[in-house]
């Protein structure tokens, strides 16, 4: 038992040490350059454009629901739902001509990180909703999740 | 009480697409651009392009007080009538309220026009975006976004206009509700043809069949 605590402390001081030694701080993106930041992140927008969009046929009732596709198409969302924001760091500050992103994001920079949060977890509740497989308990999940996207573009995205 | 003369001036066809495209629009205002509702401003917005084009057809076949030739006079009448905006008697629009039809049918259609070409980037596309470029349904979703206030513009200007006419004693909106209105017994003025407005429900029954058949 005592070697056990010793072992533990001996590890998280190596942990510490080894952070400290590398103390570069963490590198939010690993673009260079502004324009493949804006690329990564608009490719990304549209993945999640798509699958979000095969959900909404069904949620309004355009295709048949089949809660395994839906609930595969929210499983995917949810490991898209992070990747967008990491390339509004670093290079991806700078303006370029291809991108619609609004200077306002760099200027309120919390509140958008906040918009961005709200979404991943309104994904994370939808992904738990569409484990019920029931159209009663997706729909307002559903919209919730869209309404936050709506709730950033308005303010952080060109018309 | 002076002598009047009464004259059938607005079918029932006119009656009606008037109070319904006032009941849409407000409709489509609340709905347009909440996410909420957006099938339902899709629905209503097929709906106003049948109205809209039932009227223009309207225009050109329905009674004589309807018809864009009937009412239409050239910008020298406009000038004139604001010299003297409350001398004469009109049976139909004045020369300014004959503008002020056409620019409000051309915004409104522009908007519902627009309107099939938008997306709002989320999860909705109008039924006509397929068939342009992704800019050139950025530049529709755009002016869809910004036009509106270009209605409310006008509607805020036909609104006070019918106030300016009511203090000045003239009035319009009886007319529109009951069809009729009455003139001075001395006024020079014709009754002008009238089709019955059925006709023009019955018309704007197929055209909202076809346009939901297209485009719902
Ligand atoms: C399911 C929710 C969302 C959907 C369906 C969605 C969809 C899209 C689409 C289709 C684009 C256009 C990409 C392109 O230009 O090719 C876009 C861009 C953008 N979105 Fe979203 N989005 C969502 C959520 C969010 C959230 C939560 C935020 C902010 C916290 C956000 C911020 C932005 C920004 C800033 C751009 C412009 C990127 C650029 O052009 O540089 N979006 N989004
Ligand atoms: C004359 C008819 C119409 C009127 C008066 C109208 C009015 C409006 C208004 C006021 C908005 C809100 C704009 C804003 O967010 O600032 C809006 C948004 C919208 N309308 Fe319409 N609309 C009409 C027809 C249509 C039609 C026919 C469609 C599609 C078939 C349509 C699709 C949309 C969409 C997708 C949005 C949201 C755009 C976005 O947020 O990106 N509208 N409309």
């Amino acid at each position: 038992m005592r070697l056990l605590t010793t072992f533990s402390a001996l590890t998280v001081s190596i942990g510490i040490a080894a952070l400290a030694a590398t103390s570069n701080p963490v590198q939010a993106s690993a673009f260079t350059q502004a324009e493949d930041a804006v690329k990564y992140r608009q490719g990304a927008f549209q993945l999640i454009r798509e699958n979000f969009g095969y959900m909404s046929g069904m949620v309004r009732g355009e295709i048949d629901f089949d809660a395994e596709q839906f609930k595969q198409r929210s499983q995917a969302l949810y490991h898209l739902s992070n990747i967008p924001f990491d390339a509004f760091s670093g290079a991806g500050e700078n303006a370029t001509d291809n991108s619609d992103a609004l200077p306002a994001i760099w200027q309120n920079r919390s509140d958008f990180d906040a918009k961005a949060e709200a979404f991943q977890q309104a994904v994370k509740e939808l992904v738990e909703a569409a484990d019920s497989e029931n159209m009663r308990t997706i729909r307002p999940a559903f919209m919730a999740t869209a309404r936050t996207c709506q709730q950033c573009h308005e303010g952080y995205r060109a018309d | 009480m002076m002598n009047t003369l009464t004259i059938k001036l607005w079918d029932g066809f006119i009656r009606s697409f008037h109070w319904l495209l006032v009941v849409v629009l407000a409709g489509l205002w609340y709905t347009g651009g909440d996410i909420d509702y957006i099938d339902l401003h899709h629905q209503l917005g097929l709906v106003m392009l049948a109205l809209l084009l039932t009227r223009i057809m309207w225009g050109i076949v329905g009674s004589q007080s309807a018809r864009f030739s009937y009412f239409m006079r050239s910008p020298i009448a406009v000038w004139q009538y604001f010299k003297a905006p409350f001398k004469h008697e009109y049976v139909t629009h004045n020369p300014a309220g004959a503008y002020m039809v056409i620019i409000m049918l051309a915004l409104l259609l522009s908007q519902a026009i627009s309107g099939l070409f938008t997306d709002d980037a989320i999860f909705f596309r109008g039924p006509l975006a397929h068939l342009v470029s992704n800019d050139m349904v950025r530049s529709l979703t755009r002016y869809h976004k910004q036009a509106f206030d270009y209605i409310l513009i006008a509607i805020a200007l036909h609104l006070v206009a019918i106030f300016v006419y009511t203090v000045m004693k003239k009035r319009l909106v009886g007319p529109m509700i009951t069809g009729r209105k009455a003139y001075p017994e001395n006024a020079q003025v014709n009754q002008p043809k009238q089709r019955h407005g059925a006709f023009g429900l019955v018309l704007l029954g197929i055209n909202i069949t076809w346009i939901f058949g297209w485009l719902s």
